[in-house]
């Protein structure tokens, strides 16, 4: 009794923290994009830190921006698909995030701003 | 019984666990920004709007204004939609997965907290300041795509958002002021009363039936300005004289009282506290929001002293009847000073030129220089800014300051 109680209590604790910590939304603006490795690093400020953080696409990675829907009868946004090369420096985009090893792995970028 | 106990204890640490992370989950890997507590309101903290855009509220009539929210309305559609969201929540398609979520516009408590100066502040600096740079807001600048009309539209078509009607002022939304409120009622109520009437009951106790009495904060007439003559000061200049407070004539009751001041120096009260004390004052009196655009009074580069230029000033002294109050050596002491009366009737002492670390709007060239051309609203001291040129003001700065014995010897070593 005392072991299964163990195993749930630590097990418990072991999920909350995985869970906790796997995904996680990263904003900021792109410092530079490397089309050949499949990264963008981002410049992104959190609790007064600012840090570079890079962003590791995986195959198949979509980037998208929003642009109003233009068909009849169709109102607010749409994706618009981008490839990578498109991202440029300056740009501000929100990336969900996964933490494989040691590297932060995305499979969705969204531009949030084109400056 | 001891298996029972282990079970009981082992499942509460599973809910101590589970409430725990219900209440305050961990910081995410990435971008340390998860806690949804701290992102209620989009993470955004209504801190007081920084000096510069202070005075910028937005005119009333622009809050209801048709053509203003339906030219807001097509500006925010275009490029604040896609992270406000169409229905101002907040949650456009940019804007859901961003680590300061944007402003929820239909969240009524969080609307009601800003005041249209932050709002302006935000909109025109977007998230470059602080504290929302450090949040790692991705809000960008508008100031320098939007003009200023343009922006209090898109605010106005935001503010549709919240359901309120009406104009976005502190006398609709009290608790935009609060924090200041409750500032006011520890420092300044004793003496400018509850109302900001300056009938506090400390306020009869401090010179009876004389003037300077505590400042009647919600009349239209504030001594200490940047402003022309007959305008209200600017938030500046509340925060000027808040900082360093009123210096006083002196008497024999403030012997060996250095540095007297009959208005406190808040210097130690942290800067966001008085600028948010300031709000509340300015909540107290229409006229600040009612008014216009805010002119403020130039000084220039302040010329070089030189001996030539004290003696013309000390004509001006003369031909500006200045000695009729302040007398001719400048102790407060001219013929008509035993007559002096303020715009409550109270008798008021003409200054002691020979003092200027007494002189209540500082004693710098810079502050001479304002105070002359804006005069004293509410007392005898009136504006020399239309009868005097800017060079003429500066001659009889220099004389005004060279009465004194550390102006004198600064007039001479500038005669050397």
């Amino acid at each position: 009794m005392m072991r299964i109680m163990g195993a749930v209590v630590t097990g418990v604790l072991l999920l909350t923290t995985v869970v906790g910590a796997d995904e996680a939304p990263i904003s900021g603006t792109v410092k530079s994009v490397d089309a050949a490795a499949q990264t963008v690093t981002l410049e992104s400020t959190v609790k007064g830190k600012t840090r570079q953080v890079v962003v590791h696409l995986k195959p198949g990675a979509k980037i998208v921006k929003f642009i109003r829907a233009i068909e009849p009868g169709k109102t607010g946004f749409v994706e618009q698909p981008l490839a990578l090369t498109d991202l440029k420096p300056g740009w501000v985009v929100s990336v969900e995030t996964k933490h494989e090893g040691n590297k932060e792995v995305a499979e969705l970028v969204k531009v949030v701003l084109e400056r | 019984m001891r298996g029972k106990t282990f079970a009981f204890l082992a499942l509460a640490s599973v809910l101590l666990v589970i409430v725990l992370w219900v209440a305050h989950p961990p910081a995410s890997r990435a971008n340390g920004e998860k806690d949804e507590k701290d992102n209620d309101k989009g993470g955004h903290a209504h801190v007081p709007a920084p000096l510069e855009y202070a005075d910028a509220h937005v005119p009333l009539a622009v809050w209801t204004d048709p053509a203003m929210i339906a030219r807001g309305k097509e500006i925010y559609t275009v490029r604040c939609a896609v992270c406000h969201g169409d229905a101002g929540d907040g949650k456009g398609p940019a804007g859901v997965a961003l680590s300061l979520k944007p402003s929820d516009f239909r969240d009524k408590s969080g609307v009601a907290e800003m005041r249209d100066n932050y709002w302006f502040w935000r909109v025109s600096e977007g998230g470059t300041g602080e504290p929302f740079k450090s949040k790692g807001s991705a809000m960008p600048p508008w100031k320098g795509e939007l003009s200023v009309q343009d922006r209090w539209a898109v605010i106005a078509y935001q503010h549709t958002f919240s359901g309120h009607q009406g104009p976005h002022v502190p006398w609709e939304h009290p608790e935009s002021v609060v924090v200041g409120r409750d500032i006011y009622v520890m420092a300044c109520l004793p003496c400018h009363g509850v109302d900001g009437k300056g009938d506090g009951t400390v306020a009869a106790t401090l010179s009876p039936r004389r003037a300077p009495q505590p400042r009647d904060l919600t009349s239209a007439e504030f001594k200490f300005r940047s402003t022309p003559s007959g305008q209200l000061p600017t938030t500046g200049d509340l925060f000027r004289t808040l900082t360093e407070g009123v210096r006083g004539p002196g008497g024999v009751m403030t012997i060996g009282l250095r540095g007297y001041r009959i208005m406190p120096s808040f210097r130690y009260m942290p800067e966001e506290q008085r600028l948010e004390v300031i709000e509340y004052v300015k909540s107290l009196n229409r006229a600040f929001r009612e008014r216009g655009e805010v002119k403020i009074v130039g000084v220039p580069t302040p010329p070089p002293v030189t001996p030539e230029r004290i003696a013309r000033g000390k004509k001006l002294y003369a031909d500006a009847e200045c000695l009729a109050c302040h007398g001719e050596r400048g102790r407060g002491d001219g013929p008509s000073a035993p007559t002096l009366k303020d715009n409550r009737e109270l008798p008021i002492a003409a200054t002691d030129l020979t003092r200027p670390e007494r002189f209540k709007s500082g004693s710098r060239p810079e502050d001479v220089y304002r105070t002359l051309v804006t005069g004293l609203a509410g007392t005898p001291m009136p504006s020399y800014g239309d009868s005097l040129e800017p060079d003429q003001t500066w001659d009889l700065v220099y004389y005004l300051l060279s009465l004194s014995r550390d102006g004198r010897r600064a007039a001479g070593a500038a005669a050397k």
